[in-house]
């Protein structure tokens, strides 16, 4: 086990910058997600750490250890690949042993080694079976077997459920926690399902365009986005582009900034960390912190619109609502609320809570 | 880009360097030669006597009609017969299962050779019917040639439009019918576009391995100029003389197939459809009539493409007195003849196909490695020059490696080694071929588990890459093992005295009219190629014909 420290790390790919100077540290034994869209450049840094791609630029450490220029095969990782990568001619017992064999590991150790990993994945009837032989659960958890037995540094994974099923994959989330937390390896997980991310990790990193845009816990990403696109990739969010007017210091005994920002005419206030005046302002509204009223009588911190549809999906209800003088957003209403149940055509009132994180767009 | 020069890098070099010497420089070599006179200064002269040259001019014509008869032929026989076979269930459909094995087993020598004994001016049905007062046009020249060269290569449009029916959404028609064209109009409009590209695609290839016949060119075409005769009996004739004539004919034939073969991959291979998903509909079950038709015809054409297997046999039991088959009487004295006095051959050709598919097949998973696991701007070259050889006919490229490996530091003519580097690079694009699109199909992450797990690079290509190839070089070794074992073209440019094979033979045999002894060796010539057949099929359950 160790950690990673990743210094400056810069990637170039025939002279398009894939990975601008990141920096991360993940502390022994955590589980760090780094989560983005394709092209963010998740994968390149996961390649990175596994020395399959050389950075152009910054250090790689594990632990005090400087491995920048070490070898992929000296590294000591395991790695977890999307489509399994087992070695088609080789039995899942082969496929465990592979590793151990290659480090010279005596025979009779293999066998218990690789009969406790198959035995740890549920596989221990199944050790004769080709790859061809099981379904991608089964796959899954051989290549997960086969990179944990060899006791690794750190273990990196590579999209490893987005080849399941949707119920392979809840049931394999647990496996993959049971296992990193017993073994207590520092792992980093790469994905682009913000739920996954959301539910297996101690921290995730989001990455936009080669950089961090945040790292945090999986409540301080949802529930403080830094920015608009960190909002919007981690659950839904009306991002609804705004003037911020004023910032009031330290209101409520705490150092949070009241915002006055305008919007459709309209003087709004919310709350935000780093605040910056001008044009150039973003209201973050999550669909379901937002409330819908009957449009009389006017309230506070309210905005004026209309319904443009209703659908109805079970415990909640969703709402496209269009805004006078401003964007259609989302409004989300458990179903079942007491509040009226609006339809299309009704005019209503969007209440945006008091606390709506208003930020630099 | 960096590059890793351990082990990639250098091994990348080396490569690069054999391809160059033995595939670039005895190019160079030849088309330096068409363009210099005697005294070694340039001209053009040797282009200019050809373009005067009526026969030339004759033979230049011929070729080019041959293939475009044997083409249109091959189309008409392989298009309906691949159509029959997606579209309907009859009777006998099973046996066609055998066809592509057909095609690498049966050497055309052996097919020109059966048809011979069969059609021959003094062949079995030749004499048959004229004994019945019926005069059967000769079987040499046009009608012989067109024959036989369309029961050669009809397979290669059957095999390209069976595949390319298969994978044919049948969806797709069922859509035309909704949209309310009839069946008939449907299939115009909707299968006929997709199905055409794949047709043209084979019909190219077809027109290629024409031009460059020379087999049956040689044995049946004695009365109609073609290139590929006229190149090698010049090349013959000029011998130890200046060697323009024959490079200018070589250029002029590898011209005509490079033209079309950059049509065939700019313009046809990019009008191919991919279906994206979907599958061809279940075939149908014809009704009696049509099915003893379907049937019939199904059945005369697999005949046709097997009697020569037979008749080789036949003819390799029956007893001779010097040119004349004593059809109906048995003997073992042409076997005795070939098996015993005369062997060399046989063990000649054992030789040297065994060398060449061993380096070839190693040459070709080192290239093919290096070009689909390693890529980079030299490993592109690479891939380059490899399919080179496709534009080059067996006669030519023998006249290339005698031109070029008859004087300098390294002499080849007259060895066994110029017999084996001309099998091994003939064949090259086709071995490169089928080890690409296994490793193509090999996922990196497979080797880059194992670099993960402690693994070097090298030591991955070992135990990983290998193992999961194997199946695919086993039958890229015998692909490889049995076109070789018949060629027939290149050799006969390059071979000297001791090193005739087993195809030499045959042909010598067959010109000198002792077709018992021919198929003597026919016989013996089909057992070897058969047996490791027999062996991956039924030993190491392959199927040979994944990738053809």
């Amino acid at each position: 086990m160790a950690s990673i420290t990743i210094d400056g790390i810069v990637k170039q790919f025939s002279g398009q910058t894939v990975l601008q100077n990141l920096s991360l540290h993940v502390p022994d034994g955590a589980f760090y997600t780094l989560l983005g869209p394709s092209g963010c450049g998740k994968t390149t840094l996961l390649r990175c750490i596994a020395g399959f791609y050389e950075p152009d630029g910054g250090r790689l450490l594990f632990d005090k250890d400087d491995v920048t220029r070490v070898s992929t095969h000296h590294r000591d990782i395991g790695m977890v690949f999307q489509d399994y990568a087992l070695f088609p001619d080789k039995s899942a017992f082969d496929n465990v042993a592979y590793g151990l064999r290659a480090r010279k590991v005596a025979k009779p150790e293999i066998a218990r080694r690789v009969g406790e990993a198959l035995e740890k994945v549920g596989l221990a009837a199944l050790a004769d079976r080709y790859p061809a032989q099981m379904s991608g659960g089964q796959r899954q958890r051989v290549a997960l077997a086969r990179a944990l037995v060899i006791r690794p540094r750190v273990l990196l994974m590579d999209e490893p459920l987005s080849n399941l099923d949707a119920k392979m994959r809840l049931q394999m989330r647990d496996v993959i926690l049971d296992l990193v937390r017993e073994a207590g390896i520092t792992t980093v997980f790469v994905t682009h399902d913000q739920e996954e991310a959301l539910a297996m990790s101690d921290r995730i990193a989001i990455m936009d365009r080669g950089s961090i845009a945040q790292l945090g816990t999986p409540e301080d990403l949802y529930g403080s986005p830094v920015n608009a696109y960190v909002a919007d990739f981690i659950g839904s969010a009306n991002v609804i582009p705004v003037t911020i007017a004023r910032t009031e210091v330290g209101v409520a005994a705490s150092d949070i900034t009241r915002i006055r920002y305008q919007l459709a005419g309209q003087a709004l206030s919310g709350v935000q960390g780093s605040p910056q005046l001008g044009p150039n302002g973003a209201l973050i509204a999550r669909p379901e912190d937002l409330t819908l009223l009957a449009p009389a009588p006017q309230v506070p911190n309210a905005l004026a619109g209309w319904v443009l549809r209703r659908q109805y999906l079970g415990f909640k209800t969703a709402y496209r609502v269009q805004l006078q003088n401003g964007p259609e957003i989302r409004v989300e209403l458990r179903s079942g609320n007491t509040v009226a149940a609006f339809h299309a055509g009704d005019s209503v009132q969007v209440l945006l809570p008091a606390d709506s994180r208003v930020v630099s767009a | 880009m960096k590059i890793n020069w351990w082990p990639w890098g250098l091994l990348t070099l080396i490569s690069l360097t054999l391809l160059s010497f033995f595939v670039l420089y005895p190019l160079a070599v030849l088309f330096g030669n068409s363009v210099l006179d005697d005294g070694g200064g340039y001209s053009l002269a040797a282009f200019t006597t050809l373009l005067h040259d009526s026969q030339y001019v004759q033979a230049f014509k011929n070729t080019l009609i041959l293939g475009f008869t044997v083409t249109t032929c091959t189309v008409l026989v392989g298009v309906p017969f691949a159509y029959m076979v997606a579209r309907y269930e009859f009777p006998l459909k099973t046996l066609v299962a055998v066809l592509p094995i057909m095609t690498i087993v049966i050497p055309e020598i052996i097919v020109g050779q059966s048809w011979l004994l069969l059609l021959g001016n003094n062949g079995l049905l030749t004499n048959f019917f004229a004994d019945m007062g019926v005069e059967l046009p000769s079987f040499y020249g046009w009608t012989g040639m067109v024959f036989s060269m369309t029961l050669v290569y009809y397979t290669y449009i059957y095999l390209g439009v069976l595949a390319a029916l298969r994978g044919f959404d049948g969806q797709l028609e069922e859509a035309g019918l909704s949209l309310g064209t009839s069946p008939f109009v449907t299939k115009m409009r909707v299968l006929v576009p997709v199905m055409l590209p794949a047709v043209l695609v084979n019909a190219l290839v077809v027109f290629t391995l024409v031009v460059g016949n020379f087999a049956l060119s040689m044995l049946l075409g004695s009365r109609v100029p073609l290139l590929s005769v006229m190149t090698y009996n010049t090349f013959v004739s000029e011998m130890g003389g200046s060697p323009a004539l024959q490079s200018a004919m070589s250029v002029v034939s590898i011209a005509i197939v490079a033209i079309v073969l950059f049509f065939q991959k700019r313009v046809v291979e990019r009008k191919i459809y991919t279906m994206t998903q979907g599958r061809a509909p279940a075939p149908v079950q014809v009704r009696s009539g049509a099915a003893l038709l379907f049937t019939i015809v199904v059945g005369l054409v697999i005949l046709a493409s097997m009697l020569p297997l037979v008749i080789v046999f036949i003819g390799a039991f029956t007893e001779t007195s010097g040119p004349v088959m004593r059809w109906g009487s048995w003997s073992l004295g042409s076997l005795q003849r070939a098996l015993q006095s005369a062997p060399e051959p046989i063990i000649n050709s054992i030789k040297f196909s065994s060398i060449a598919t061993l380096t070839g097949v190693a040459f070709a998973l080192l290239v093919s490695y290096l070009t689909i696991k390693k890529r980079n701007v030299f490993t592109q070259t690479l891939d380059y020059i490899v399919v080179l050889p496709l534009t080059i006919s067996g006669t030519v490229l023998g006249i290339a490696l005698v031109q070029t490996f008859n004087t300098g530091w390294l002499i080849l003519a007259g060895t066994s080694g110029i017999m084996v580097l001309a099998y091994t690079v003939r064949r090259l694009p086709f071995a490169v071929r089928n080890a690409s699109s296994t490793l193509f199909n090999i996922p990196d992450s497979i080797e880059e588990a194992s670099i993960s797990l402690g693994v070097s690079p090298l030591m991955t290509f070992f135990k990983v890459i290998l193992p999961a190839m194997k199946a695919s070089l086993i039958s890229a070794a015998i692909l490889m093992w049995v076109t070789t074992i018949s060629e027939l073209s290149a050799s006969m440019v390059v071979y000297s005295g001791g090193l005739e094979t087993m195809p030499i033979t045959i042909f010598r045999q067959v010109d000198g009219g002792r077709l018992g002894l021919a198929s003597a060796y026919g016989a013996a010539l089909v057992s070897v190629i058969l047996l490791p057949i027999v062996v991956a099929i039924k030993v190491f359950r392959i199927n040979l014909f994944s990738s053809k």
